[in-house]
């Protein structure tokens, strides 16, 4: 009895152990499918919601889930036709921007301001080096996510493949995942899988609206700035669009949002600069006030509060691991990962485990 | 049950006649739905195989559903630590228990244990909520009948009462 127990209790290791080597192993060949995993994956979260509202509505599920494949499909092909050629474009342009002579006069600027206010001339080159630098990477690999994933026209169609049966078929893939687990836990994934996923759609649907209204009216606000003083802030659609993802992050988002518009703004060197940078401060401050007054407190879950110094440890390691696009996702993917955790541990502290059949046990001894 | 990462999910055939279908429509919470409407029950419910002295739900354990005895036995016991174990009833084919955890997520009050090899079907909280959203008709038919059930047992207990207050009288 002993010895099968334990032979059993190898047996699983060692699959585990396999598995977790194949995948290792398999890595490199699978990343581009599991990075459109992912987005998919993302996708249906923001999208089931759509869905179901629909057939509440009284339309059928298959029908509901066609006509948001449509706008899905509307939306991806627009975005991928025009918007993303057109980021890549003027991302381009930006980053040759920041390599030619403009950007001289800028670090020339700044190093003036240091060598006056400091009297330190190196300081303000490191400075200037330092946000070149990051400026660069973070275009460039904001370019390169996009290049990354497959081709594009290949992700444009495996990605609504893949969402929409992901829409379709989650609940059969949950049913049948959760058929594998033993009797005694089941009760208790089957709990903790349902409110992870409650958790977690509503986190990534809160972080998602929120980004969205921030990016809109960081845009809204640029495109004043732009319609008041002639047009000092060009690609603004492209600015406002990061500044709603930067807005990711707390605290350090919306300085993150706020510098390119400032860094354009000065290259473009408008006659009434120092009015222009007042103003785009002025926006992105006005836009905090408003995403902290009244956007995150309706869409984003207080559950995910995370202190300043994870935000910031965990920024920086998001950085280490995957460049830019580590940095932006570090916080949400820490959110997903604590959400998740909490509910793991509640169904840990509230299922009966260390007395796993208790009854059973009490009852087969009265049997005998 | 397919399998739904190797089995063709667009263009199967609905085999009506298991027993699945045959048991849902024997509960009396499902018992005015359409056939259309219980195929809708049917693709939220899990279908589990619990051993002879398996245990299905455990006294203290939050409440997650109610469970449908297709085939099988099982016995419903209380457990004291002073008055130890305490059967409350067996019950078997079409039986349902737990049902008051469609409701809230207190604690179960009871535990159920399979008394022979039994083929036990699942129908849980979190997909009835979803259900209710996603078909409000469907869920409002299920929720009255749910009422009706709990309103019976609380008439039957009210009537328990008066009679031991009559005894004591």
């Amino acid at each position: 009895m002993l010895y099968s127990q334990i032979l059993k209790i190898f047996w699983r290791v060692f699959l585990i152990i396999l598995a977790i080597a194949f995948m290792v192993f398999a890595f490199p060949y699978i990343k581009d499918v599991l990075i459109m995993f992912i987005i998919a994956w993302l996708l249906s979260v923001l999208l089931n919601p759509l869905v179901n509202f629909l057939e509440h509505k009284g339309l059928g599920r298959g029908w509901a889930i066609l006509i948001v494949m449509v706008l899905i499909f509307i939306i991806v092909g627009f975005s991928f036709s025009l918007l993303i050629p057109r980021i890549i474009r003027s991302a381009g342009s930006i980053i040759s921007k920041l390599q030619s002579d403009v950007i001289t006069d800028f670090s020339l600027m700044i190093e003036n301001f240091f060598e006056k206010n400091f009297n330190n001339a190196e300081l303000g080159r490191n400075v200037t080096a330092k946000l070149n630098e990051i400026g660069i990477k973070l275009l460039e690999s904001l370019g390169e996510f996009f290049k990354s994933v497959g081709s594009l026209l290949a992700s444009i169609i495996i990605i609504p493949f893949i969402t929409f049966f992901l829409i379709k078929d989650a609940r059969r893939f949950k049913r049948a995942i959760i058929s594998q687990v033993p009797n005694r836990y089941f009760e208790l994934s089957l709990n903790i899988l349902h409110k992870v996923e409650n958790q977690v759609g509503k986190y990534i649907q809160g972080q998602a609206t929120d980004a969205l209204i921030i990016g809109i009216l960081s845009i809204l606000g640029l495109f004043i700035i732009n319609l008041a003083f002639h047009g000092p802030v060009p690609y603004f659609v492209l600015i406002g669009m990061f500044a709603g993802l930067a807005n990711l992050i707390p605290y350090l988002g919306p300085v993150f949002g706020a510098v390119p518009a400032l860094i354009i703004a000065i290259l473009n060197n408008p006659p009434n600069l120092g009015l222009v940078l007042l103003w785009i401060v002025i926006v992105f401050i006005l836009v905090q006030a408003i995403d902290n007054a009244f956007v995150s407190p309706m869409v984003v879950s207080k559950s995910v509060n995370m202190h300043p110094l994870t935000v910031v440890v965990v920024v920086i390691i998001g950085g280490n691991i995957a460049g830019a696009m580590g940095m932006l996702f570090a916080v949400p993917f820490t959110g997903i990962l604590k959400v998740a955790s909490s509910q793991v541990i509640w169904g840990i502290k509230n299922y009966e485990l260390r007395h796993p059949s208790r009854v059973g046990e009490n009852l087969s001894k009265k049997n005998k | 049950m397919e399998n739904p990462i190797w089995g063709n999910g667009l263009f199967k055939k609905k085999n009506k006649e298991d027993d699945i279908f045959t048991t849902l429509k024997k509960v009396p919470i499902f018992s005015d739905l359409t056939p259309k409407e219980l195929t809708e029950v049917e693709k939220i419910v899990h279908r589990r195989r619990y051993k002879k002295n398996e245990t299905i739900i455990r006294a203290g354990d939050p409440g997650l559903g109610m469970y449908i005895i297709v085939k099988g036995s099982v016995e419903i016991v209380e457990e004291d630590e002073k008055a130890g174990k305490r059967t409350l009833a067996k019950l078997s084919d079409g039986s349902f228990f737990g049902d008051m955890a469609l409701l809230d997520e207190d604690p179960r009050s009871a535990s159920a244990i399979a008394l022979v090899d039994s083929d036990i079907l699942g129908f849980f909280r979190p997909d009835f909520l979803d259900l209710i959203y996603r078909k409000p008709k469907l869920g409002i038919k299920i929720l009255l009948a749910l009422a009706r059930v709990i309103g019976e047992r609380l008439r039957h207990t009210n009537e328990l009462l008066a009679k031991i207050q009559e005894k004591k009288d």
